[in-house]
């Protein structure tokens, strides 16, 4: 596999596939699912306690997208593996590599109007706030570049499984179970032994999150989600080389 | 243009495709026939790069096709089995689409590609319907606009009639004999008279395995075991029936009816033997007129029927 990528068939692969996500039914509803659910978890403490933060998006957000990226990313490759049009796409002179690059970088854009969409929330945490709009914005930030980059990372995962089968379903549940175990790795990193728990909290997505929910840009979390990402990505491109798909 | 060498795939420890040779020069239509299962499509999938060969090579102008990949891909035409397309799209956004993953960027040159080929391909009336709307005619000129949007000097056509109604048939046919002027052509079928309608040759293959090439006419010269002429010579039967067995090379006559004419024959010779010349010199010689002659010959589909029958060990 060999760089340069062919940047062209990459923009319209991903156009592509970002406006399929704008007319298809499936997005939709997963988008209202997701601004559904977050939104009564965000206003839940408000009505509670008086008082919401968009810090409080990370105790829940993270979770939601273990679900629902999953639904985004399923049809990927398998649709195209299902109707063939693969075989057309792959025998165009780019590589398979284009293809699998394309593909991600159109969810990519989707997944940035959807999580640009929870700056809202931000703005409804700035107006209840006890002295309006004297929230930490820099922190709001920090929160949404740490769902992001989570829902960058599953997107990729998502890719992967996507191109393991022809079949839905089995993509969308791959993807979760691959997605869960970066989800959780962090959370039960506690019950390992010395040096297995540091490597299980920094290959768990939980500490990475955390620095980058404060508001903390350290290249290191930016490097987990990315070569993360890249992994999967790669991975997806290979499957899609050895040409054998169920 | 095209050429296959000791050509190999197996899948598992079956070899679907198996050590094919063939050579396609340039500008000639090839028909490649063959029952379902034969290889054809793992054949042009193979030429087409998208399956890498486990033997032999696969060379396409000039180019290796495992070596030399990209630029093989540039100048072929590839119309998948069963013409996958997106059903979502719009006629015109489907092949923008297409070009532009063609790397045809420049937005004239591309508007200017996409008209090009909705004129070649009559698309004109359905530019506007979604894919998924199209009648099966239409989506097989789509599939056949999209192979030919780069104007590639090679295509490679899986089965482009199958699944069409006779007048359909007859459109894409016609499509096909337009292109056939400037290009080299192969395609799979498993209608024969495609093969007669549209081709300069053509491969058989059973099997995996090639069992014949040739034009459509050698094919079924080289395969008949014997020559049958029917005769109608008009002259008092019985004398002609004499006078006709009495040639040389005749090895069996039987009196049948001939085009209408009552008082015909059937005359039999070792295959190669044609008997015409000999019928002639005699219906001259004894002032009988010809009324009717006719060499038999084994249809296509007969030529076919005898090389891909299952062969019971
Ligand atoms: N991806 C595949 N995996 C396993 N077997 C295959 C695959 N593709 C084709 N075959 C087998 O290879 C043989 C040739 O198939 P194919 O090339 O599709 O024939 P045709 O196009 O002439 O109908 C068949 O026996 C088919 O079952
Ligand atoms: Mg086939």
């Amino acid at each position: 596999m060999k760089l340069p990528v062919q940047w062209a068939a990459v923009r319209a692969i991903a156009l592509r596939g970002l406006r399929n996500y704008f007319e298809s039914p499936t997005a939709y509803v997963i988008l209202f699912v997701f601004y559904l659910l977050t939104g009564y978890l965000f206003a839940l403490p408000f009505f509670l306690v008086g008082q919401a933060s968009v810090k409080g998006l990370m105790d829940f957000v993270p979770l939601i997208l273990t679900f629902l990226v999953p639904g985004l990313s399923m049809g990927l490759l398998a649709d195209e593996l299902k109707s063939g049009t693969f075989e057309s796409l792959a025998t165009l002179p780019i590589e398979d590599w284009d293809i699998a690059l394309g593909k991600f970088c159109g969810y990519a854009l989707f997944l940035l109007a959807a999580v640009a969409g929870l700056a809202f929330f931000a703005v409804a945490a700035a107006f209840l706030a006890a002295k309006p709009f004297a929230i930490d914005w820099g922190e709001a930030l920090g929160v949404l570049s740490a769902l992001y980059c989570l829902g960058f990372m599953y997107g990729a995962i998502g890719l992967f499984a996507s191109s393991l089968t022809r079949n839905q379903i089995v993509a969308f549940v791959g993807a979760f179970m691959m997605g869960f175990f970066f989800f959780a790795l962090g959370k039960i990193a506690g019950f390992f032994p010395g040096a297995l728990m540091e490597f299980a909290e920094s290959a768990g997505v939980d500490s990475h999150l955390a620095n980058m929910a404060r508001g903390v840009f350290d290249t290191r979390d930016l490097l987990y989600f990315g070569s993360v990402a890249f992994i999967f990505l790669y991975l997806a491109a290979q499957r899609l080389r050895t040409r054998r798909f169920s | 243009m095209i050429q296959a060498i000791d050509l190999t795939k197996r899948f598992g420890n079956k070899a679907a495709v198996d050590r094919l040779n063939f050579e396609i020069p340039k500008g000639q239509v090839v028909g490649f026939l063959g029952p379902n299962g034969a290889g054809k499509t793992t054949t042009m999938r193979l030429l087409t790069g998208y399956l890498p060969a486990d033997e032999g090579r696969a060379v396409v102008l000039d180019k290796d096709v495992a070596e030399d990949s990209m630029a093989v891909r540039r100048r072929t035409g590839y119309l998948p089995e069963n013409n996958p397309l997106y059903e979502d799209l719009d006629v015109v956004d489907t092949l923008h689409y297409s070009a532009r993953l063609r790397g045809i960027e420049d937005l004239e040159e591309r508007v200017r590609r996409v008209k090009g080929v909705i004129g070649t391909c009559g698309l004109t009336s359905v530019v506007a319907k979604k894919v998924g709307e199209l009648s099966k005619g239409y989506r097989q000129r789509l599939g056949l606009a999209q192979a030919i949007i780069h104007d590639p000097e090679v295509l490679i056509l899986d089965e482009p009639t199958s699944g069409l109604d006779p007048n359909q048939v007859q459109e894409v046919r016609s499509l096909i004999l337009d292109l056939k002027k400037e290009k080299t052509l192969l395609i799979s079928t498993h209608i024969l008279s495609e093969v007669t309608a549209t081709c300069d040759r053509v491969i058989i293959i059973n099997a995996g395995r090639i069992v014949a090439d040739g034009t459509p006419e050698s094919l079924s010269g080289d395969l008949q075991d014997k020559n049958r002429l029917h005769v109608a010579l008009k002259g008092p039967p019985a004398e002609v029936g004499m006078a006709l067995s009495r040639l040389g090379g005749v090895g069996n006559l039987r009196p049948e009816r001939v085009d209408g004419e009552e008082d015909g024959f059937l005359l039999e010779s070792a295959a190669g033997h044609d008997l015409r010349e000999k019928v002639f010199d005699l219906a001259v010689e004894r002032r009988w007129p010809i009324v009717a002659m006719r060499q038999e010959r084994l249809s296509l589909e007969e030529v076919f029927r005898k090389l891909t029958r299952e062969e019971k060990p």
